[in-house]
């Protein structure tokens, strides 16, 4: 135990996944909920293959929405071509939400709620309306 | 001087926005069959309404966070979507107990069918919800429902033996005929009805929707603390009604128009449009606010954008939610079951998921990142605590308390 030398310390702040990331909610540019962290996507780690002293430590390349919720809460993995994706560029702050620079509309995973929006909602009058 | 009419307004609304159609129904029944003796049970619900939804409140308004949210980030998502289903159930129950209390209501006024008002209700459900303004639905119903006020009226004119009536507040029995297991069951109802989890959705939701941040917390704080006591005093007043009129010829109450029965012989026909005028903002407005908290609770979860000071188009989920959840509660009456039953089984459901509700809220009400220097102080911990016990013994004993009376039958 004793030849481990103590983890780098890492410039900036520590976030916890658990902690700070999973479960938190996203909102966009305009600050409009976006989703909820429903998992996180990290750099490949080859399976089987001892990891190489040096190798840099996995970073989280993206947020996770969208059926991989389930998936969370009852086992497994969906197919990676069902993962919908916040890229971790789009991210400006971490703090008790999570904030994109982006607008909602402009991301995949915003979809069922645009086409409940076009389809249904704008239909019936007054649902583009401010609340009076 | 428009500081204190805000002042006014938000304690008038809040008196008026406590009672539903779950403590009508069961402050009524209580009283008459067990009198007044259930009295300190709404007393220990309203100091815990009151601390719980401060707390809410307050995380809202520092926070920014609604309470679902909380919820889901502080037990993660399968403790989170179990709770999500829970209270979701429950609010629905409530829901369609309180359409079909709207529709009680004008049957009383107009003796049309209630099966005929019930889409009429649900409708006008949801036309406020996708039009009117968030503190417009608030107030209105908030300030009519304060003609329930009546019922305290009528226990003055109906001329109670009132040493009497404070003896069996002040000292508890169990009335005769009545088992003790049935007395206990009805204590685990009353406290539900008072507690309801959907008041802390709506509430929590609320104080985001009005945008409270750090300088309102004083003025929710009188809002709650004033309000919710005499929302609990109105309560009482209904039972105490029952207590004397009810009770001596044992009418059992099966529908509104026992709840009104001793409102009528005390004040006549004056009596009774107020009374009528009452049930129906109480109602109205409880529909309105399950209705919200269904869709704030999934939209929450979820991470949907939400909120009515949005343009609907802007929270399209959120209603399309709550537009599904008022016609599922229209099936359910439409197969014709009592809105009253729906009630009396919806409280008791109630105080079995108030635990899941209330722990989260009370985690991160002590959370720094969250809430900065307005962490809980020390004595709303120990009562917290205090309650935590007491709400988790009652939702332990609900579900056993209910085989074993068989619904307080």
């Amino acid at each position: 135990m004793s030849d481990l030398t103590p983890p780098p310390r890492s410039a900036g702040r520590v976030l916890d996944a658990q902690l700070h990331l999973l479960d938190r909610t996203v909102l966009d540019r305009t600050g409009v909920p976006v989703t909820t962290v429903d998992a996180l996507e990290i750099t490949d780690i080859e399976v089987d293959t001892p990891i190489e002293p040096g190798t840099p430590a996995p970073v989280i390349t993206a947020l996770l929405s969208g059926p991989v919720l389930g998936t969370r809460i009852f086992g497994g993995r969906p197919p990676r071509s069902r993962l919908e994706r916040i890229p971790w560029s789009d991210i400006t702050d971490v703090g008790i939400v999570i904030k994109l620079g982006v607008d909602g509309d402009s991301l995949d995973l915003t979809w069922v709620e645009r086409w409940m929006r076009d389809k249904i909602i704008s239909r019936i009058p007054g649902g583009r309306h401010d609340p009076e | 001087m428009k500081k204190l009419l805000g002042i006014a307004l938000g304690i008038l609304t809040a008196i008026g926005g406590f009672v539903d159609i779950g403590d009508l129904v069961t402050n009524a029944v209580v009283g008459s069959r067990f009198g007044m003796g259930l009295t300190w049970v709404v007393l220990v619900g309203v100091v815990g309404i009151c601390l719980f939804a401060q707390m809410s409140g307050r995380v809202a308004a520092v926070s920014g966070r609604a309470t679902f949210e909380i919820i889901r980030e502080r037990l993660g998502p399968r403790a989170g979507l179990a709770n999500l289903a829970a209270s979701f159930l429950i609010n629905l129950m409530t829901l369609t107990a309180e359409i079909g209390g709207v529709a009680l209501a004008l049957q009383l006024a107009t003796s049309v069918e209630p099966m005929l008002w019930m889409p009429v209700a649900a409708f006008g459900v949801w036309i406020v919800i996708w039009r009117a303004k968030f503190s417009l639905l608030e107030n209105v119903t908030g300030l009519l429902g304060l003609t329930l006020i009546v019922f305290a009226v009528a226990v003055f004119l109906l001329g109670p033996d009132w040493s009497q009536l404070i003896g069996q507040a002040l000292h508890p029995t169990v009335s005769q005929g009545e088992h003790t297991v049935t007395y206990w069951y009805y204590a685990v109802a009353l406290f539900g009805a008072a507690m309801t989890p959907y008041e802390v959705f709506f509430f929590s939701s609320g104080a985001i929707e009005e945008k409270w941040t750090v300088k309102s917390l004083a003025q929710s704080r009188v809002n709650v603390l004033v309000g919710f006591p005499l929302g609990g005093f109105l309560s009482l007043a209904i039972a105490a009604c029952a207590t004397i009129v009810l009770l001596p010829q044992s009418i059992a109450v099966t529908s509104l128009s026992q709840v009104v029965l001793p409102v009528v012989q005390a004040g006549g026909k004056i009596a009774l449009a107020f009374v009528i005028v009452g049930i129906l903002a109480a109602t109205f407005g409880a529909a309105l606010e399950t209705t919200l908290s269904s869709g704030y609770t999934l939209s929450q979860y979820f991470g949907w954008s939400w909120g009515k000071f949005r343009r609907p188009a802007q929270a399209a989920r959120f209603h399309v939610s709550m537009i599904i959840c008022l016609l599922i509660g229209l099936g359910v009456l439409a197969t014709g079951v009592d809105p009253v039953l729906i009630t009396e089984i919806s409280v008791v459901f109630s105080a079995i998921a108030l635990p899941l509700t209330y722990l989260p809220i009370l985690i991160v009400a002590n959370d720094p990142e969250y809430m900065g220097e307005h962490v809980n102080g020390r004595l709303t911990n120990a009562l917290g605590m205090v309650y935590l016990v007491i709400i988790l013994v009652a939702a332990i004993a609900a579900i056993p308390l209910m085989i074993i009376t068989g619904a307080g039958a």
